[in-house]
């Protein structure tokens, strides 16, 4: 296979550091989503719900050996720090490397399989031939049957996608920023139109794929566990809003297993791209998770959740709280009574939660005890429930009442949200005592004169 | 136990009524409710038993324990019981065809946990679902009931330990190319772990060991595992091969590397991969290098 050899042989320590550090950007580590047992030949199989092997420092899961195939690139993303203005250390694995690595991490238990991903040397076209090239090896040479997820190059021949396809079980196109402006400013080499092809083409590959196996039990199967895909978050002015519709339409347009949201980390330094004094937006992507289960697992939509006139998430109160701090004509939901739809609802109870309680209240009436015992938070929960037509607390049930009592005082201050300090109330608080106090005044207090 | 039935038996018809009759009278006035204890081994097999024998024997489940420790109770009739393949595998098949494969296998990993009520949970959950006819697969919905919460939630402990330790469970290579695995779980998991090993590399030899019970699981090549239980022997020495230093190494390296400098967050790291687990897991371990964040 002709590469593109950098000047000395690298190590195989020094390849996997350069090309783990160029992979780390990417979000998506999951294994999830594909259930197949071993075939008593091959090693490996798959779980549904997906393993964890690990934990990094930054408390995001080590699932997959992430790795790029090659870090060389030929576009300039600003945003990248594979970009082929950078100047840093080039490396490239041959396919045999990834494969004896994943074996070895494997066997180990070390992996739950492998993501492979690449910048792109010549075309794209190119990069995603030595990318199926190498897991056809992985496959066929090494019989990999764990889990593999890739990517797919935009602007690759349709038919190097499809045949990748079938070897792996996740395939993601990202889309990298929101909006179609922000890709044109920040990445002249990409298009929105490039980006959404071989997720379309992905889409209708596993719609085809699903009919053809209802027809042969044991037709070849296509990316089984879905495709994904990531967008930026801040490093363009796109607001919450906009970023939370997009996601809605891919779910329901291209039929996406999971969007994944990244926090702007800032790491070429490019004029374009804004300096974020605090550090990566954490909270906002937080938010946009939280919203993301809302929209997949509750049955909310985007509009409901934020409009034009109110386009960010709250800082201080969860998506579903928020909503249902401005709902509250819908509240409280009785919950011996309730539907599941409007269980999942409320704020404190999750999906897990809600289906418990409507299996448990069939043969029993439920209180506040037996919802704390089944998983509900009841901090957030208890101003929006009644058990048997009793509030827990005779509670009001107004919006700012009830927002003051689930943001405490904490977590305000660990926000800084206000521009106030807050510390515990002592018997001297008064803007008048700010000098020393004085044993008189202590005397005074004591005896109740103060 | 035989003892006891058989002389039973010994006794004649008109004693038998008169101890009954007086039991009943006794019971009726609500002065004394005599207990049985079933004395079970901390196994599975034990405390199936010890269910056959309550239903052999007719009794009450309100007046049924099923204790695992030594502690002895006041006014109660102890009996001692012996695990017997018969009797449990009895129960094992009633409680499948009954429960269904999912609710069997919650019960069996109720009783794996690491809990000292798990046993009386368990029979009283198990009494409860045969009594009520309770259909299969809701086993375990009837949650406001205390037992039925408890053998849930020691279920769902071990499931999690299990679940993690799928992930977390790491193998070293011997220089006769053996895969060997240290675990010290909370509860008695590795027979759970086994299937899910076997499946998945079912053309190594590999061996998992649970430090804090000293027992064994063995998978042979393209064999069957199998537990190997009550060996004295303790922990083998082990002479890993020269290539696991290496992928030790690379794998070390590999997950410092992924950790993103900008987004560290211990705590976050602690919550998922809880620091029991650490002192098993190549990443954490006794590397050259000095310990750095991640």
């Amino acid at each position: 296979m002709e590469f593109l050899k950098t000047g000395k042989e690298q190590s195989i320590m020094e390849k996997l550091e350069i090309l783990t550090d160029a992979a780390k950007y990417d979000v998506a580590c999951t294994s999830s989503g594909v259930e197949r047992k071993g075939n008593g030949e091959q090693i490996g199989n798959c779980v549904k719900s997906g393993i964890c092997h690990s934990f990094s420092g930054d408390g995001r899961c080590i699932s997959l050996l992430k790795i790029l195939l090659t870090n060389e690139c030929v576009y300039d993303c600003k945003y990248c720090q594979n970009r082929c203005s950078n100047d840093i250390p080039r490396a490239t694995f041959t396919p045999e490397e990834i494969c004896t690595l994943t074996m070895e991490f494997y066997r180990r238990n070390y992996i739950e399989g492998l993501f492979l991903s690449s910048g792109i040397i010549r075309t794209p076209s190119f990069t995603m031939e030595l990318i199926s090239r190498t897991i056809w090896l992985l496959r066929n040479k090494y019989h990999f049957n764990g889990y593999i997820h890739v990517k797919a190059i935009p602007g690759a021949d349709p038919e190097l996608i499809r045949r990748t396809g079938f070897l792996a079980d996740r395939m993601s196109v990202n889309l990298e920023l929101p909006t179609a402006e922000g890709l044109r400013e920040l990445a002249p080499n990409k298009h929105r139109k490039t980006i959404l092809t071989p997720m379309r083409q992905i889409q209708n590959g596993i719609t085809q794929n699903q009919n053809e196996l209802a027809l042969y039990r044991h037709a070849p199967k296509f990316v089984a566990g879905g495709q994904s895909t990531q967008m930026i978050i801040g490093a363009t002015p796109e607001n919450d809003f906009q970023i939370i519709n997009v996601a809605e339409g891919l779910y329901q347009k291209f039929g996406l297993k999971r969007v994944f949201y990244s926090a702007f980390v800032n790491v070429t330094g490019d004029k374009a791209l804004p300096a974020l004094a605090g550090g990566p937006p954490l909270l906002r992507e937080h938010r946009l998770y939280q919203a993301d289960w809302l929209l997949r697992f509750y049955g909310f939509r985007a509009a409901e959740l934020l409009d034009e006139k109110r386009p960010f998430f709250n800082v201080l109160l969860d998506p579903k709280e928020d909503w249902a701090v401005k709902h509250l004509e819908q509240f409280p939901i009785e919950i011996n009574r309730a539907p599941l739809e409007q269980l999942l609802r409320v704020p404190g109870i999750g999906v897990k939660s809600a289906r418990r309680i409507v299996l448990a209240r069939r043969s029993a009436t439920l209180g506040f005890a037996d919802l704390k015992k089944l998983g509900v938070v009841l901090k957030r929960a208890l101003y929006f429930i009644t058990c048997s037509g009793k509030l827990m607390y005779p509670v009001k049930l107004e919006e700012d009442y009830i927002v003051r009592n689930l943001t405490d005082v904490q977590e305000r201050v660990r926000l800084g949200t206000d521009g106030m300090s807050y510390r515990q109330m002592s018997l001297f608080d008064d803007g008048r005592f700010t000098g020393r106090i004085t044993v008189q005044e202590k005397l005074q207090t004591a005896v109740g004169q103060l | 136990m035989s003892e006891r039935s058989s002389s039973g038996r010994e006794r004649n018809g008109q004693e038998e009524s008169v101890t009954m009759a007086l039991r009943k009278k006794k019971k009726q006035e609500g002065t004394v409710k005599e207990m049985t204890v079933y004395r079970c081994e901390d196994s599975l097999e034990s405390i199936f038993t010890a269910i056959y024998l309550y239903y052999e024997e007719n009794r009450k489940a309100e007046e049924t324990y099923i204790a695992l420790d030594e502690e002895p109770l006041l006014f109660a009739e102890e009996v001692a019981v012996a695990a017997d393949p018969v009797k449990y595998r009895k129960v094992m098949q009633t409680l499948q065809r009954r429960f269904g494969e999912a609710d069997y296998l919650s019960v069996c990993m109720a009783l794996a946990a690491a809990d000292e009520l798990k046993a009386q949970a368990v029979f009283k959950t198990v009494v409860k679902g045969l009594d009520e006819r309770c259909a299969r697969g809701h086993l375990l919905d009837q949650l406001a009931d205390d037992n039925v919460m408890r053998t849930f939630s020691l279920a769902r402990g071990t499931g999690r330990e299990i679940d993690h330790l799928k992930g977390f469970l790491r193998f070293q290579e011997l220089e006769s190319g053996i895969l060997y695995a240290k675990i010290g779980p909370r509860n008695n998991i590795l027979t759970f772990l086994m299937p899910h090993f076997a499946d998945r590399l079912p053309v190594e030899n590999f061996v998992i060991y649970d430090d804090k019970r000293n027992f064994f699981g063995i998978h042979p090549q393209r064999g069957q595992w199998y537990l190997l239980l009550g060996e004295e022997t303790g922990e083998p020495e082990l002479r890993l091969s020269e290539a696991e230093k290496q992928y030790q190494e690379l794998f070390r390296h590999f997950c410092r590397t992924i950790t993103i400098k900008e987004r560290g967050n211990e705590a976050l790291q602690c919550h998922m991969l809880p620091l029991r687990f650490r002192e098993y897991m190549t990443e954490f371990t006794d590397s050259d290098e000095i310990q750095q964040f991640f």
